[in-house]
């Protein structure tokens, strides 16, 4: 049988279990053709609302693939008793891995993992000085793809280690499976491969379906048109349903990302090819009175929200849509957590205005309104088991855990293509908790709509401080135009880059 | 150590076998951070360089041009000064009417001290509900009794931030002062009253002639308590309002902590909280001399 037709067979004969069309003895009859266990293919059995897995079912029956297990075993062998340390940000694969899969890796292997799970401000504190350092108190970094530039001589390129130590090597670890516009936008800097994508939330178009069609309208094509079918919508449902909604908190980096956004989208960028700051430029102001604008027709408390005020503005029904990270859309679809379940709908971000090409900006700034926020895994140069870390990051990073994390941890999309394919991901595509129907659009954002931020050491800064603690003035009202407010940002941003 | 020798320390006339365990503790916990703090105060972390570079005195000239950090010191003494007089008027006003033996006032006091077992980023997490403008539950008697439009958000009104993060801090504090002014009003001797009270005397004369001068050394060790821990106020400001809307809540320890841990700035983050540190220290000195307050 054709691997493509395969994968048909086990999604279709998947759903209908799930749906309650086929049952037990019939799957496991249809699943023995293709010389498959239940949890081989990730199946549950038993009768769940809307067909999704809930988390702790889930965790129960997920499974990592038993020749991957194997390989664990022979190869982690002479390593039993390291201990590897990884310090992350509260993500959906780190707390996947952390939570429910890491088990399997220390039982095949006898390596343990201690994962230290911190704000991301922490794991860039703990990193720095383990880099300053050199103690190599973590294996394994995770870095944001913020700080690719900045980590990218403290780390093991994940290409060399692979050709060089053919015996530690996963069979069919395939590092041509990685997105190639997720590995230019995370993980690379200059011409090294600072690890490998590990997770990727990005911005997407999330609606209220119901209150869209109510209104007899449209997922928005373009940024004009998201701002006209919010003012409808607020102006029809305001004050109870607002158009749309923001993580607009003053002095958080969540304002700063919701500007790139706006600011890439009306052809705008960060940075020049000379590195000097160009957002306050006539396509930057277009973009700051445009988002002033969209701002009336988003909820009174958007100036005090970060993303969760953002979502759970949408998850209460009191915003019709988001541009927003795209994780955020399984946690809607749970019927038992949301007001929403079933009634939002997902597009690709709305048509950027123009967009200026890498070459017209500064620091690798790759303009896009699928705003994207992923992070790499590598293994430290410092790590005194850099061997068991490279085994870990490979079994962690392969196309089954990848899958599984998908499935058990929900949310974030997949690194790799074929995890967007994988017949335990396609099952979870239905309106549910943990649902993977948000993820063809993430996959179709990914290549043809993601925005990528500058990579410079500064950019810390001034994405976490002096963007937006500016902005939020300007929305507070202490400047006089967004004008004025650019231009002080401009001023600022030469000061920090000075030193 | 022989046994003898044992026997001599323990009836030792000297107090340092004694103090040693307590002085070592402070050298490692105290003394020590604050010397490498200075040490610290005349370097900075180059993350290029990954290394602590000297600067001499860079850091402190720094200071003198930076306009965050006077807006920061600013922001602090504002809500320092508000913070301590509203704790102080309302926690002598509850503790008067408490001092009260009224049926029920017992367990009125016990539900007070209950706001002082939250931690305060729980407290300010309490607030920035209470105060959202969709769900908020203040917002939403504010907005009954006009005196808040519903589409003023107070937390990210620059004119009204500062006041909405003093809410949660004068709510959860004020008991504290309460519990001090009561000890103090339960310790006061009754004769003085007894005597006004044969020559006359109103309530509020009492109040200003007596219990006031006399209950002036309590109220004087609950200021310089509060006003040490109001100088260092950080979850609040972080929890509601992260400095913002700009900078309109940014306190000195907001300040010092971003500066050390989001940006790495390490030196310049321990020369700002040397500078917090110098300041409380001149200020509670100043304080204790002016109301000779003793411990």
């Amino acid at each position: 049988m054709k691997d493509s037709v395969r994968k048909q067979y086990l999604a279709s004969i998947t759903d209908k279990f799930v749906r309650g069309q086929l049952g037990r003895r019939e799957f496991l009859r249809a699943a023995g053709k293709l010389g498959l266990g239940a949890g081989a293919l990730g199946m549950g059995f038993g009768n769940r609302p809307f067909g999704a897995f809930s988390s702790a079912r889930a965790a129960e029956e997920l499974t990592p693939n038993p020749e991957i297990l194997k390989w664990l075993a022979d190869v982690g062998k002479p390593f039993a008793g390291t201990t590897l340390k990884l310090a992350t940000e509260s993500t959906p694969p780190s707390n996947a891995i952390n939570g429910q899969l890491k088990k399997y890796f220390e039982e095949a292997t006898g390596i343990k993992v201690e994962i230290e799970v911190l704000p991301l401000e922490q794991v860039l504190q703990k990193l720095t000085l383990d880099v300053a350092s050199n103690l190599g108190t973590y294996d394994l970094y995770y870095i944001d793809q913020s700080w690719a530039a900045s980590f990218s001589q403290d780390v093991f390129d994940p290409r060399e280690q692979y050709s060089a130590k053919a015996d530690l090597a996963m069979p069919n670890y395939n590092l041509d499976d990685f997105l190639p516009a997720l590995v230019d936008g995370i993980a690379k800097y200059e011409d090294r491969w600072v690890g490998v994508p590990y997770d990727i939330p990005i911005f997407i178009m999330i609606y209220r379906k119901d209150i869209y069609d109510k209104l007899s309208l449209k997922a928005p094509e373009t940024i004009e048109e998201l701002y006209t079918n919010s003012k409808i919508i607020t102006d029809e449902m305001g004050p109870k349903v607002y158009g749309t909604t923001g993580q607009m908190k003053s002095g958080h980096y969540s304002l700063e990302c919701d500007w790139t956004a706006w600011l890439w989208g009306h052809g705008g960028s960060i940075f020049g090819p000379d590195g000097k700051f160009t957002g306050n430029d006539e396509k930057g102001v277009a973009a700051l009175e445009y988002w002033t604008k969209l701002k009336a027709t988003m909820p009174p408390g958007v100036d005090g929200w970060t993303w969760d005020g953002q979502g759970q503005s949408v998850a209460q029904g009191v915003a019709a849509s988001m541009l927003s990270w795209g994780e955020f859309f399984p946690y809607f679809d749970d019927p038992t957590q949301t007001k929403v379940s079933g009634l939002c709908e997902v597009a690709v971000p709305p048509r950027a205005m123009s967009l200026r090409t890498v070459k017209e900006t500064g620091y690798g700034e790759i303009p896009g309104v699928g705003h994207q926020g992923g992070s790499s895994l590598a293994v430290s140069r410092y790590s005194k088991s850099p061997d068991a870390a490279w085994i870990f990051m490979q079994w962690a990073t392969c196309a089954d855990t990848q899958a599984l994390i998908t499935t058990l941890g929900g949310g974030t999309g997949p690194t790799r293509a074929s995890v967007y394919d994988d017949p335990r991901v396609l099952a979870q595509a239905r309106v549910g908790a943990g649902t993977t129907r948000h993820l063809p659009v993430v996959r179709e954002t990914i290549a043809k709509h993601m925005g990528s931020e500058p990579d410079l050491p500064e950019w810390a800064q001034l994405s976490s401080d002096t963007i937006p603690v500016s902005l939020g003035k300007y929305f507070a009202g202490s400047y006089g135009s967004p004008k004025e407010a650019l231009d002080d940002i401009a001023k600022q941003v030469g000061e920090v880059l000075k030193g | 150590m022989s046994v003898t020798q044992v026997k001599r320390i323990a009836i030792s006339d000297s107090p340092w076998p004694w103090l040693l365990p307590l002085v070592s503790l402070l050298v490692v916990f105290t003394i020590y951070p604050l010397i490498y703090n200075i040490w610290l105060s005349f370097h900075e972390f180059v993350p290029r360089k990954r290394a602590l570079v000297f600067v001499g005195f860079a850091n402190w000239v720094q200071l003198w041009h930076d306009t965050r950090f006077w807006g920061a010191l600013g922001v602090t003494f504002v809500y320092f000064t508000i913070a301590l007089v509203c704790e102080i008027v309302l926690g002598m006003a509850v503790a008067l009417l408490l001092d009260a033996e009224l049926p029920g006032f017992g367990a009125l006091r016990a539900v007070l001290s209950m706001t002082l077992v939250i931690p305060p980023a729980i407290a300010g997490m309490m607030f920035l509900l209470m105060e959202d403008p969709q769900f908020g539950v203040l917002t939403y008697f504010l907005n009954m009794l006009g005196l808040l439009d519903k589409a003023t958000p107070i937390l990210a009104t620059s004119s009204l931030a500062l006041a909405g993060v003093l809410v949660a801090e004068i709510w959860q504090w004020t008991p504290f002062m309460v519990l001090i002014f009561m000890a103090g009003l339960r310790s006061l001797p009754p004769e003085p009253y007894e005597a006004a009270m044969i020559d006359g005397a109103s309530s509020l004369q009492m109040f200003r002639r007596l219990t006031l001068p006399m209950m002036s050394r309590v109220i004087a060790v609950a200021v310089l308590l509060r006003g040490i821990d109001l100088f260092r106020v950080f979850d609040y400001v972080f929890v509601m309002t992260s400095g913002g809307p700009g900078t309109s809540t940014y306190s000195l320890s907001l300040y010092a902590w971003q500066q050390t841990f989001s940006f790495l700035k390490w030196g310049y983050g321990a020369t700002l909280s040397l500078v917090s540190l110098a300041i409380v220290m001149i200020l509670a000195n100043l304080f204790i001399r002016a109301f000779k307050v003793r411990w």
